[in-house]
């Protein structure tokens, strides 16, 4: 596959860059398809390649004693792997992996470091969407610390579906607690109360989004945040 | 290793049962009770939802690859009994 255009770009990070940041990346860019549950980033090993998720995105979880928990997530509005290697390290105890199949370009952590030498305003705006990621990491602390799990489900699914093409995500309860760090009996009880609502649609691994400005409402403050300062330092750049 | 359905009551009536679509492998009933309670330690401990509002009044009611009921599990078998010696 030749390297993509900037015109055809959907990662909203590579949309934003200055036509000349983008021309540093570009010859380095690869696509890579990806399937459900590959992995992108190993924990405690050197990273050699980041993402930016073009189509589908990727989920950062936390390994503990006996069970992984969701951190974070990754689509097309950032940069997988950006903020250890960014921020002076070659490897993260996090590991990623592809929550949604699609498509991703995929750079060498060498080419990475020679572009924001080269220029600092694509270093500024890449740590500006590390910035974002730690916002996102802290609005989970704060949607955990003050919410229920039904209300925690409805900011996830939004989170996800504001990564995705369509309303549909495929995923058993089984993996979304998981995602939210509770027992999947809790997943299902929060299921119920979301479908009981009218605003997702529950099939046996599929989840579809009925009503997004419901799940916004139900979500209250605890959706949002991130989201508004992504458009802030990354859209507004 | 037979599949358990792990249902979650939290009120009566139809809209008071969360449908678990899924179920888990385990080795027996008793196996499945295990995993039961042990949900409902970690529910108890650290999981709150909207419309629950004492997990003392719920149970799980596990089903069978049939549908059928074959254990319910109330939350409160978490509290051990009283040891009267």
């Amino acid at each position: 596959m030749p390297q993509p255009e900037q015109s055809s770009i959907r990662n909203h990070l590579l949309k934003a860059l200055a036509p000349g940041d983008f021309a540093l990346l570009q010859p380095h860019l690869q696509p890579v398809t990806t399937v459900l549950h590959q992995p992108l980033i190993e924990a405690d090993v050197p990273i050699r390649q980041l993402y930016f998720p073009e189509v589908g995105f990727g989920s950062i979880v936390t390994h503990g004693a006996d069970r992984k928990v969701e951190v974070g997530i990754v689509g097309r509005e950032g940069l997988g792997g950006a903020s250890p290697i960014l921020l002076g390290t070659d490897r993260t105890p996090h590991e990623h992996f592809v929550q949604n199949a699609g498509m991703m370009l995929v750079i060498d952590t060498e080419a990475l470091y020679a572009a924001v030498a080269e220029s600092p305003r694509l270093h500024t705006l890449l740590l500006r969407s590390i910035q974002v990621q730690i916002l996102q990491t802290a609005q989970t602390a704060f949607a955990n610390a003050s919410y229920t799990v039904d209300i925690r489900l409805a900011r996830w699914l939004l989170m996800c579906h504001d990564r995705l093409d369509g309303d549909e995500l495929l995923l058993t309860h089984e993996f979304l607690s998981m995602m939210l760090g509770v027992q999947r009996s809790s997943t299902t009880l929060a299921i119920q109360t979301l479908e009981g609502h009218r605003l997702i649609r529950a099939r046996r691994g599929r989840i579809t989004i009925l009503d997004r400005a419901a799940l916004v409402a139900v979500a209250d403050d605890s959706y949002g945040l991130p989201e508004r300062e992504f458009a802030r330092l990354i859209k507004g750049a | 290793m037979p599949r358990y359905f792990f249902n979650v009551r939290h009120r009566p009536g139809p809209a008071g049962l969360a449908v678990d679509p899924e179920g888990e492998d385990c080795a027996d009933l008793g196996a499945a009770r295990e995993n039961a309670l042990s949900q409902a330690r970690g529910m108890i401990a650290r999981e709150r939802h909207t419309f629950v509002r004492d997990w003392m009044e719920c149970a799980f009611e596990i089903g069978d690859e049939a549908g059928e009921l074959v254990l319910t599990v109330p939350f409160q078998d978490t509290v051990p009994d009283e040891d009267p010696g």
